[in-house]
């Protein structure tokens, strides 16, 4: 069998001593959402990997925290580290996800991290 | 009657899951990736971990406003002031796959009460809180949480009053989390290491508060058998 073209070891040589996501700060290049923005999540196709869950998409959400920069898992699933993007963590209310959700409890919220391909302006 | 006595099998099955993980390893085995000794490492310091360092970050914060502002602006580098490197520590050097090195505290108010879970796997931040509990990785709570937060939380025999805000916290990318409870009544004038005592496991997932006189090592209440056997 040939040996594969891909570097197994590119990972480790870059994260260690280091730590992941540390290692891929300062690659996203200029976040597109600031925190307080409004953001939607889109609708993409899912057909190999996401970490997108389902029920956050199309919902609105507002930005809390930017928190790192990495390569999405979409990407990084098949060891893509090239798109390095930033991870914005949003705030949901439980209504706008569960439409279900008692009115009594309206307060209530859901905290999550996605992607910033995964986001357009609301 | 002895020699129809057979031994029963010691396990009774195995679930897919645990066969693909022996078929995963043992390729990776194969493969060069890593090593059985690398694994046994691995598996080694993973079992020995245990929520007393994240225990002592909470009372810590409880005691000094500085590190609480330390601990949730960054997690990660105040996991080192309890003795957690998140990054050197590991037997990799970088974490892992499913310990990435980004740790958030997420602080209770009193009109805040946060819980974790993650919904897609069982993400957990095992460098400061060792194992997950078995409950945490089943598919009942993981999909029932974030839905019905108020109500999976009652099952653990916590009511969050009405007027408190409850967040879930879905830990679903490189982010690990662990709550800060608020300090309880009846801990005034409390040392550091008493404070840890109470900073139970579940307070740190948040699925429980902490209150004085509740601890880890607590005895386990013993309930006599309504029919013993043999006796």
């Amino acid at each position: 069998m040939s040996k594969p073209h891909y570097d197994l070891e590119h990972h480790v040589k870059k994260a260690t001593g280091i730590g992941d996501p540390q290692c891929f700060k300062g690659e996203a290049g200029d976040p597109r959402f600031k925190v307080g923005d409004k953001v939607k999540i889109r609708d993409l196709p899912d057909v190999f990997y996401t970490r997108t869950q389902a029920y956050t998409r199309g919902c609105e959400a507002t930005v809390v925290r930017l928190v790192y920069e990495t390569p999405p898992a979409e990407d990084e699933a098949w060891d893509n580290t090239e798109n390095v993007e930033w991870m914005y963590s949003l705030l949901f209310k439980q209504k706008d996800l569960w439409p279900e959700y008692a009115d009594a409890f309206s307060q209530d919220t859901l905290e999550t991290e996605i992607p910033e391909h995964w986001l357009e302006p609301a | 009657m002895a020699d129809k006595h057979k031994a029963a099998p010691m396990v009774d099955e195995v679930s897919e899951f645990e066969i693909l993980e022996i078929a995963v390893r043992e390729l990776a085995i194969e493969k060069g990736l890593f090593t059985q000794e690398d694994h046994n490492a691995w598996t080694d310091y993973m079992h020995t971990l245990s929520p007393v360092p994240a225990a002592r970050l909470v009372a810590k914060a409880w005691l000094d406003p500085e590190y609480k502002k330390l601990a949730i602006e960054d997690g990660v580098k105040a996991s080192l002031e309890v003795g957690i490197d998140w990054v050197k520590q590991m037997p990799t050097q970088f974490g892992t796959p499913s310990d990435y090195c980004n740790l958030r505290v997420m602080a209770d108010t009193p009109t805040l009460k946060h819980v974790v879970v993650c919904t897609l796997c069982s993400c957990y931040p095992r460098p400061i809180l060792g194992q997950s509990p078995e409950w945490y990785r089943t598919p009942n709570y993981r999909r029932r949480l974030v839905r019905w937060p108020r109500q999976v939380l009652s099952e653990f025999g916590l009511q969050i009053p009405d007027d408190v805000e409850v967040r879930v916290v879905d830990s679903n990318q490189k982010t690990r989390y662990i709550v800060m409870p608020e300090r309880p009544e009846g801990t005034e004038g409390w040392t550091e290491d008493q404070l840890t005592e109470i900073v139970t496991r579940d307070c740190l997932i948040g699925v429980a508060l902490p209150k004085p006189g509740k601890t880890a090592n607590d005895p386990r209440p013993v309930r006599k058998a309504l029919k013993p056997y043999g006796h």
